[in-house]
């Protein structure tokens, strides 16, 4: 008889002959992984949410007026801000286009328009930047050329906006990391239970010569499986669940955009059961480890 | 086979086990160790197995010191050393067969021959038809005789039974006794602590008496009590 046949056999017949124990232990670790899932996933959706606030922030940049800048200076211009890693899009709003925005704006108020002489309003630049967070940076570089008015972006409401998002993401970590060890806690508590149940078994084998590693390894595919099955369960309830949820909350709030793609499936089912697997192995080994000093 | 040498064994706070013990007990020897509850007879044996540690003095089996012993070779000691309880100490959720056959497998070495081997040794012990029986199926005699089968399946050198018989009735404490026997004509060393008086005087084997944690007597070929 093969070794690891050995310790599968006797790891799933003590999981079905302790069912009451194996139960416990599967809820535990479902219940767990239910709410890391939920939160998990309030963590991705959320974060696509911070990131579409972010790229909100743009940079506008006014061009001198009088005298106009060459159509020459502005094409260079524009294929230089082109070129920056840093730059995702960038638009150039020629005077009559400014002016064509404003009529929009003032469409109901035409006395506006009329007490304006010819065209007042600068070209300009709208830069959208790959990352939110260098618009300082990329904003500095407009600061003594000769033919830029004004560099706009807000700079209050992006220092703001990044400090609450920056900050946002810190608890939402440490948010995780303790449930991590909540749920750790409480499976190698479950464990332990069911392991004191059959203390009498784990002497009887050291009496007979049995290695610790002889011992461990059925609690430990015990463990693992009881983990991978609550885990799975979980991943399930929780996938199913946010696609639910997503999809009333896509059709109350008509303006926020949810991304549903926002969340990374694939890395948070093998998250989950990752972490499912993890939690039954290290609860099984902490739960044992008392038995086997005998 | 075992050496003591002027052991001592303390329980926290001030609990005597045994007090400077001494003794020899020779390859192939059957002996007896008498002695009322508390008198040590238990702590004898958990310091053979090393479930237990001396605070003084030195205890040999098989010729290692068990105080340089490393902890993770503790389970091969015990697979050279036999053990059969009061209790038995069957896996209840095994059959006879199986909890002969996990002492087997223990030892890593399990082959298509071991499955021969462990129904060879039940049908020694007189059990050949019962191997599919759980322990709870079977009489507190059939169960001992699992437990000794269990205890000699790997052929130790050295078989320890505490308290054997404790439980059992005069008639199947015989039957067992004989069992013992048999594996001590192998050459198999045998230890066996015990309160029966009567099997001790027509047995007519070497006697050690423990009382407080002392060797009062050892008596080559002794009663339970005084002559």
């Amino acid at each position: 008889m093969g070794k690891i046949s050995f310790f599968l056999k006797e790891a799933f017949g003590s999981l079905t002959r302790n069912y009451f124990m194996t139960i416990a232990a599967f809820v535990t670790v479902f219940l767990s992984i239910l709410v890391l899932g939920g939160v998990l996933v309030f963590v991705f959706t959320s974060d696509a949410l911070l990131k579409e606030v972010e790229e909100k922030v743009e940079i506008t940049v006014y061009l001198k007026n009088d005298p106009d800048p060459e159509p020459d200076q502005i094409s260079a211009m524009q294929s230089e801000i082109a070129g920056w890693t840093e730059v995702k899009e960038c638009i150039f709003v020629s005077k009559a286009d400014a002016l064509e925005r404003m009529k929009e704006w003032f469409k109901d108020n035409p006395e506006v328009l009329d007490s304006l002489s010819g065209n007042p309003l600068p070209a300009s630049f709208e830069i959208a930047l790959a990352d939110p967070q260098t618009v300082d940076v990329v904003a500095a570089r407009f600061a003594d050329n000769p033919i830029v008015d004004e560099v706009k972006y807000g700079e209050e409401i992006a220092d703001k906006l990044f400090a609450f998002t920056n900050q946002a993401r810190n608890f939402m970590l440490i948010f995780i990391v303790l449930l991590g060890i909540v749920a750790i806690l409480l499976i190698s508590n479950t464990i332990r239970l069911s392991i004191f149940a059959r203390k009498r078994e784990v002497e009887i084998m050291k009496l007979v010569g049995a290695t610790n590693w002889f011992i461990r390894w059925p609690f430990l595919i015990e463990g693992v499986t009881v983990g991978l099955l609550g885990a799975l369960a979980a991943t399930v309830v929780v996938l199913v669940l946010n696609s639910y949820l997503v999809g009333r909350i896509r059709d109350s709030i008509a303006f926020l955009t949810v991304p549903l793609d926002a969340v990374p499936y694939l890395l948070v089912v093998l998250i989950l059961l990752g972490v499912g697997v993890v939690i039954g192995a290290v609860g099984s080994a902490i739960g044992l480890r008392r038995f086997l000093k005998v | 086979m075992i050496k003591f040498e002027d052991v001592t064994k303390i329980y926290p706070p001030s609990t005597v086990g045994l007090e400077r013990v001494t003794l020899h007990i020779e390859k192939g020897e059957f002996v007896f160790l008498v002695g009322a509850s508390g008198s040590g007879k238990s702590t004898f044996i958990r310091l053979l197995i090393r479930e237990l540690e001396p605070d003084r003095g030195r205890i040999m089996v098989g010729g290692r010191d068990l105080a340089t012993l490393h902890r993770w070779k503790v389970p091969y000691l015990r697979r050279n050393i036999g053990c059969v309880f009061q209790d038995f100490k069957l896996l209840p959720n095994k059959t006879a067969f199986e909890n002969i056959m996990y002492a087997l497998v223990v030892t890593g070495n399990a082959t298509g021959a071991s499955k021969k081997k462990a129904a060879e040794i039940l049908a020694l012990v007189g059990l050949g038809d019962k191997g599919d029986r759980y322990p709870n199926e079977m009489s507190g005699g059939e169960q001992q005789r699992v437990s000794i089968a269990r205890a000699f399946v790997n052929h130790p050198p050295l078989l320890i039974a505490d308290e054997p018989t404790g439980n059992l009735d005069p008639d199947t404490s015989m039957g067992i006794m004989q069992l013992l026997y048999r594996i001590n004509k192998t050459g198999t060393t045998v230890l066996m602590a015990t309160h029966d008086r009567e099997m001790v005087d027509r047995m007519r084997r070497r006697v050690i008496a423990l009382d407080s944690g002392k060797v009062v007597r050892d008596q080559k070929r002794g009663g339970y009590g005084e002559d």
